[in-house]
């Protein structure tokens, strides 16, 4: 078997697992599955795209970073991207959301964000039409690594980015005070007002980190594949997958779902073929469902 | 006259096969409150299954075996019910939440199958010749399309009834309970859970057969029938008719897909050819906004018991 | 209390439920003075919970009065009423089971100056010494007694005026009810109010000031805690049941 499918794995995987986070989240905190997240991706992928036309019309071109194939204006842009699509997750929130909880119904506020999704993702296919787009046309070499396994300057600088957000949202979530309140209100919430804590600010601060880290997931996933309105629902059943896997509510739970389902993935796609790819997360989350639905780290459903 | 007659009938066949597909949720959603976001895979199933039943053998896929157009009907909603009985077993002793992933799960596989299983279910191109009931009168096409309304209302309203007579017997009455008293619920333990799987399976069934029906109406599938945005459709309406109530549940497709239909024709002599892709994506933007404004304002629909009266809010 | 003194928390007619329409809280009334212990009697189903809940700010106030030193805080959010000096300790699920002894002293001291968090933590360590021992385990591991002594050192971080408890010797052995009672007696001594509902009348009306019965979701009786247990009225209204019962 080629080992190349490990690095292929672990960069699907590291994807799948920033968006996972905004999903587990957003379950152990709102108190739903957010099928609209798939959609911050994208809408993230996009926003962080026009910037960088703002970003170019402006200053003019510029040259790539070293090997690789963008520059400066693309971590600016995917910054000012990160902001935007916590901004629209907020006005998510504000307009549909938090009106829905308040009636305490957490599956009317499922069926909303589904429709949320179709809506949002549609909005895309209107601006930018259904055909894909691209950060950059070049094409990278990839640099052999021994064991017959290559990667791109650009893959190398994507894993690596995912390892420090990832190390800096498990620090926020277990050393911060913000972190430690959104622990405590996604174990009790009305606990969690009584020890004083501003619940609307635990679920602003949900959405932003949510919303932020599936834009930066997004904009990896335009640089290494491409850029589609349909990107973020191709991976909303991996996402929710690797959320599931790794225990709702479990930030390092779902970074390590993600990445074994980017490595089955990959190793499926060498072994019965690409064709069947997306099965492989339907697979993991049945086998999870019946054998240990609370997750690798999770804890059982109230 | 005679073609705007039948363009009605054919109008009203599509709308009462989506209003069949309705009424399969109503079970769910409705009187269970099961939240079912795979609709289309489970129609997909039906349709597959009674398409890869009925057709005449053929050399490049499995499958053309012949049966009668009934057989194929029944088999379609008994393989969809045996599918959302094994979705539900795995997921309906969890948070709803896992329902809904399950479900949108399944349709993304069954989408995957339908493409790539090709020596089953023709991949990309589908499965065509599928038997249309009354296909002699097919040279005669007025006479046809209202034959065709004519068997697509009579499944339909039998459906109807046997929907209407199963809620008001004792199962439809545990139903009820089970989804506006937890107590009760949880009280039952775990024949809540196998009455929820009973429930899930029989709306399930309706799906299949109204995928099946659909096929045969149409007498062409291909994966490309079966998006989200069917599901998304019947979704709305649904809500448009007022969930819990079979009646809206038919005359919210029916109202539904008018707009649809509607839109589609406007935007079609109205938007200049370049831009009518664009244009249908913002039919569907205008769907899924109307579907949010009513969970927000009118959660209980229009055209249900509590429609047009108005009396309860919540 | 003479009729110029503020009493510290002042409840005036308070109507409550989660459900509009359907009142628990049928306007009921009581005050606490500083270093007052006053105890809430009732029997089951008078709405003691609620109305404790109610004042805390997590049941729905509709009708009423909430006033903590003389400010109306009856329509605050819950969060800001423990920012403004009400503590409450519920009966049951009163700590973060996942998160460890010090993170639930922690997590409360959100609102203090980033400095006197650890110096407030170690204070909460010296009244119960035991949690000091546990600081690095998971709160849920805890048993009953010392999860009700992490509710208490909580509640206290942020220094409250007033500090509430539900039934805070339920499920308790007796050992510990007797402990818990001690502390709540000191902590009174300290300069703080507490307001307790209980059902174990004689061990709060042992430490107890004042005491209200509580019936039907309305103050029936209000009277000096060491000799409430006698009064026949009391006895008609709550004790009189729980006799027969």
């Amino acid at each position: 078997m080629n080992l190349q499918f490990i690095v292929d794995g672990l960069i699907s995987g590291s994807l799948i697992g920033l968006g996972a986070i905004g999903i587990t989240l957003t379950y152990s905190i709102l108190r739903f599955s957010n099928f609209a997240h798939g959609d911050f991706m994208a809408w993230g992928a996009y926003g962080t795209l026009s910037v960088i036309a703002a970003i170019g019309a402006l200053v003019g071109t510029t040259a790539p970073i070293g090997a690789l194939s963008f520059g400066w204006p693309l971590i600016a842009a995917t910054l000012i991207g990160m902001i935007l699509t916590a901004c629209l997750a907020l006005l998510l929130d504000w307009l549909l959301f938090a009106r829905l909880r308040d009636k305490g119904q957490s599956i009317i506020v499922v069926m909303a964000s589904f429709g949320a999704s179709m809506a949002l993702r549609s909005l895309l296919e209107f601006i930018f039409t259904s055909s894909p787009t691209y950060f950059s046309r070049g094409i990278q070499m990839a640099i052999p690594i021994g064991l017959g396994i290559r990667i791109t300057p650009d893959q190398m600088v994507m894993l690596a980015t995912t390892v420090i957000l990832v190390t800096a949202m498990h620090l926020f979530m277990s050393r911060s005070q913000t972190g430690r309140e959104m622990r405590a209100y996604s174990q009790n919430p009305a606990l969690a007002r009584v020890v004083g804590i501003d619940t609307a600010r635990v679920v602003r601060a949900t959405w932003i980190i949510g919303a932020a880290l599936a834009c930066a997931a997004g904009v990896m996933v335009g640089i290494l594949v491409q850029i589609r309105p349909l990107m973020g629902l191709d991976l909303l059943l991996p996402m929710f997958a690797a959320a599931i896997l790794g225990g709702i509510g479990s930030v390092p739970g779902a970074v390590l779902g993600g990445l074994i389902i980017g490595l089955s993935e990959a190793a499926a796609v060498q072994l019965i073929g690409a064709e069947w790819r997306a099965a492989i997360a339907f697979a993991i989350l049945m086998a999870v469902l019946l054998v240990r639905p609370m997750g690798l780290f999770g804890r059982a459903e109230r | 006259m005679i073609d705007l007659l039948g363009y009605g009938a054919f109008f009203m066949s599509s709308a009462l096969i989506f209003g069949l597909i309705a009424l399969g949720l109503n079970l769910q959603w409705g009187q269970t409150g099961l939240f079912n976001v795979g609709i289309a895979g489970f129609v997909a199933i039906g349709a597959y299954t009674s398409a890869i039943l009925t057709t005449p053998d053929t050399a490049d896929r499995i499958g053309g075996f012949d049966w009668p157009i009934l057989a194929g009907w029944l088999a379609a909603a008994f393989v969809t019910a045996a599918a959302a009985a094994f979705t539900g077993f795995a997921t309906l002793r969890l948070k709803s939440d896992y329902l809904a992933i399950t479900t949108f799960g399944v349709a993304v596989v069954v989408q995957l199958v339908a493409l790539n299983a090709q020596s089953l279910t023709g991949g990309p191109f589908g499965v065509a010749f599928i038997p249309r009931p009354f296909a002699s009168l097919q040279d005669q096409p007025a006479l046809f399309n209202f034959i065709n309304l004519g068997v697509i209302a009579a499944v339909t309203i039998a459906v109807y009834l046997a929907l209407e007579h199963l809620s008001r017997s004792p199962w439809g009455r545990v139903l009820k309970a089970l989804r506006e008293d937890e107590r009760a619920a949880i009280s039952l333990g775990k024949s809540a859970r196998s009455y929820r799987i009973q429930a899930f399976a029989a709306g399930g069934a309706v799906m299949g057969l109204a995928g099946a029906v659909q096929a045969h109406f149409i007498g062409f599938i291909a994966p490309n029938g079966y998006l989200p945005t069917l599901t998304f459709q019947v979704w709305a309406m649904l809500m448009v008719g007022g969930s819990g109530s079979n009646r809206g549940a038919i005359l919210g497709s029916v109202v539904v897909w008018a707009i649809w239909v509607g839109a589609g024709a406007f935007s079609a002599a109205v938007v200049p050819g370049d831009w009518q892709a664009r244009a249908a994506s913002l039919q569907i933007v205008a769907i899924g906004v109307m579907l949010c404004l009513i969970l927000l304002w009118r959660p209980q629909g229009f055209f249900g018991p509590n429609g047009f009266l108005g009396k309860r809010r919540s | 209390m003479s009729i110029l003194d503020v009493p510290i928390l002042d409840v005036r007619g308070l109507i409550a439920g989660y459900e509009p329409g359907l009142s628990i809280v049928k306007g009921a009334s009581i005050h606490a003075d500083e270093k007052e212990i006053v105890v809430i009697l009732g029997p089951n189903g008078a709405g003691k919970s609620s109305f404790i809940k109610a004042i805390a700010g997590l049941v729905p106030i509709t009708g009423g009065e909430v006033l903590l030193d003389g400010k109306d805080i009856t329509y605050g959010a819950a969060h800001l009423r423990v920012r403004q000096g009400l503590a409450f300790v519920p009966q049951t699920e009163n700590i973060f089971p996942l998160m460890t002894v010090e993170e639930n002293l922690r997590v409360a001291g959100g609102v203090l100056p980033r400095a006197e968090v650890q110096s407030r933590i170690d204070e909460a360590y010296t009244m119960f010494p035991d949690l000091a021992r546990q600081r690095k385990l998971a709160a849920g591991s805890l048993s009953g007694g010392q999860r009700q002594m992490l509710a208490v050192g909580r509640a206290l971080i942020v220094h409250p005026r007033v500090l509430m408890l539900d039934e805070p010797s339920a499920g308790l052995s007796p050992k510990f009810v007797e402990m818990v009672f001690t502390r709540l007696n000191e902590i009174r001594r300290a300069g703080l109010t507490i307001v307790l509902v209980e059902q174990n009348a004689r061990a709060a009306l042992a430490i107890g000031d004042r005491a209200y019965v509580l019936v039907e979701g309305r103050e029936a009786h209000e009277g000096r805690a060491a000799t409430l247990w006698d009064d026949p009225v009391v006895a008609e209204l709550y004790l009189g049941q729980r006799r027969h019962a």
